[in-house]
């Protein structure tokens, strides 16, 4: 277990680099560049700035610089928002979207195990087609979609919930969470659900839960003893995926809801050439597929003892 | 084939929507009709009423569906023959090769891939066709694996065997021989890379980085929609409910004939 600890994160090093030194090119090489407003500067104004931030040294120590600083945990300052570093700036929304997500991942497992277990039980019946129906028809749903449309007929209409926002704050105001975690939510639930009605109807047609099932146990026992624990690897290796969709349906969630998380700096930084802002998201957002990757392969081995070689 | 026909005459019926309505309507998708601005559904001359600039809402989704199936047909097309031609030459060589190049996937799916498109959106800005290009060259990577699995199945098979004892060059096994076997699937996978494609174009509408006025797609509808819902719901539900129907069919025929093939 600890070799492959050791093992996944020696290898997530290089893909890190990769990854950095990949949006890096792409980010500089685009043109445009955060001096660009709507009024040009003058020329001495500009060299001044690019200089104050470093951006006038060759590429290479730029790379070099941001990397050092990186490792010490400095991730610059900001070069849009002038009055903040971007470590601040992460500090103040990053729990925000890992709230956003976890909630939404938590929920979108329970949910499609749920599903999932039900329509596996009963393979062709009337419940198990419709239930893979909604899975099909909750996975095609884009959360720019549902987020908008829950706004509108929960917190228009109805009245129930506040269209967007957090309140005052995070715990006080369970009210502010509902709606954006079940539109980031639903597709991944969806995905859970085929997924674990595939891997669930595979196990339950094996020998051992026949056995199982003549001795007398019951469906309940059966399934949560016997039948879940290798139905669950499909859905485990999924994770990985998951997270990535998580993230990118985090960004759109957070627009439409108004959560003040990490997403509008992913798109902003972008579009503001704000490139120490953008290299960090960059480089937290990859950190954090990976992490998921590597839990998923952790909970892999303790599923199914056979691939711990 | 009976549980394909029905999403696949819902398709065929937006698509041909898509193509004739704008022929047909009255009003474009971008001209002002200054006497009725925010006119309700089923006003005269205009069927699902005009938003609050006065532009026909019919004209408006018609084209904008157009637009929408055409850049993710594109990038689709794109992303297919990538796909096939890095999975066969993988699948084939096998090895070194097959080990390295199917390395390069596996970082490449690590990729935060939202910041490569956005970066390409921001470099190739005006040209929406060169964009849904770039997009099918980075959502490649699924189709090659799938095809690398198939040609490496299909490499053992006795014609193919037979082939190869026969003195046939690889060009013609490829092109002949295997290439006919893997099509099946991989339209099964085009079409599950439709959707897909479809969620990307509209996320970056609706984030203000994909198709630009004057012309419109399913994104930028919602989108207005959204912003306008307290308003005039219509203008959400109707372009949503048309993104959702196309999704759910393409996802459906993909899924149906993807258990068939494979």
């Amino acid at each position: 277990m600890r070799a492959l600890i050791l093992r996944r994160l020696f290898t997530a090093i290089p893909t890190l680099l990769l990854v950095l030194l990949a949006s890096f090119a792409l980010m500089r090489f685009a043109p445009g560049g955060p001096f660009d407003g709507e009024r040009p500067l003058a020329p001495e104004t500009r060299a001044a700035l690019e200089a104050a931030y470093g951006l006038n040294l060759p590429m290479g120590e730029q790379f070099a610089l941001f990397l050092r600083r990186t490792l010490t945990g400095d991730f610059g300052p900001s070069l849009v928002y002038r009055d903040f570093t971007v470590t601040q700036l992460i500090a103040d929304s990053l729990p925000v979207s890992l709230t956003l997500g976890g909630l939404a991942i938590l929920l979108a497992l329970v949910l499609g195990l749920a599903a999932g277990t039900l329509a596996a039980l009963r393979p062709g019946s009337w419940a198990d087609e419709t239930l893979m129906l909604g899975a099909t028809l909750v996975t095609a749903l884009p959360s720019f979609v549902t987020g908008p449309l829950l706004a509108l007929v929960f917190g228009l209409w109805l009245g129930l919930l506040p269209v967007g926002g957090l309140g005052d704050s995070l715990i006080s105001a369970p009210q502010f969470w509902v709606m954006p975690v079940i539109a980031l939510a639903l597709p991944v639930a969806g995905a859970i659900a085929k997924l674990a009605r595939a891997g669930l109807a595979a196990a339950l047609a094996q020998e051992h839960i026949r056995t199982a099932r003549a001795r007398g146990l019951s469906t309940g026992a059966i399934v949560l003893r016997h039948a879940l624990r290798p139905a669950l690897v499909p859905v485990v290796s999924y994770l990985g995926p998951a997270a990535a969709g998580l993230l990118t349906g985090a960004v759109v969630i957070e627009t439409v809801f108004a959560l003040p998380g990490l997403g509008r700096y992913f798109v902003q930084g972008a579009l503001n050439r704000d490139y120490p802002l953008i290299m960090a998201v960059i480089l937290l957002y990859a950190a954090l597929i990976i992490a998921f990757n590597l839990l998923a392969d952790l909970i892999y081995g303790w599923l199914d003892p056979r691939s711990r070689a | 084939m009976r549980r394909i026909a029905l999403p696949a005459a819902i398709v065929a019926l937006i698509v041909l929507a898509a193509l004739i309505l704008p022929a047909l309507l009255p009003w474009s998708h971008d001209a002002i009709d200054w006497d009725h601005v925010r006119a309700p559904a089923g006003s005269p001359g205009h069927l699902l009423g005009t938003d609050e600039l006065g532009r026909d809402r019919l004209a408006r989704l018609a084209v904008a569906s157009r637009i929408t199936l055409l850049v993710a047909l594109a990038a689709a097309l794109v992303s297919m023959i990538v796909g096939i031609a890095w999975g066969m030459v993988a699948g084939w060589a096998g090895g070194r090769v097959d080990e390295a190049m199917m390395r390069i996937v596996d970082v490449l799916y690590a990729l935060p891939f939202m910041f490569i498109v956005i970066v390409l959106m921001v470099v190739f800005g005006r040209s929406i066709l060169l964009v849904f290009v770039g997009i099918g060259l980075v959502e490649w990577l699924t189709m090659a694996r799938i095809v690398r699995g198939q040609v490496m199945t299909l490499r053992q098979r006795p014609f193919v065997l037979a082939a190869q004892a026969s003195g046939a060059p690889v060009r013609v096994i490829l092109w002949r021989h295997i290439l006919p076997n893997i099509a099946g699937v991989a339209l099964a996978y085009l079409t599950l890379t439709l959707p897909g494609i479809i969620m990307i174009e509209s996320f970056l509408s609706f984030l203000g980085l994909g198709v630009q006025e004057p012309l419109t797609s399913l994104g930028i509808l919602v989108k207005e929609g959204a912003d306008d819902m307290d308003v005039a719901p219509m203008g959400l539900l109707v372009p949503g409910g048309v993104m959702v129907t196309l999704l759910v069919c393409l996802t459906l025929i993909g899924e149906r004939l993807r258990d068939r093939f494979a």
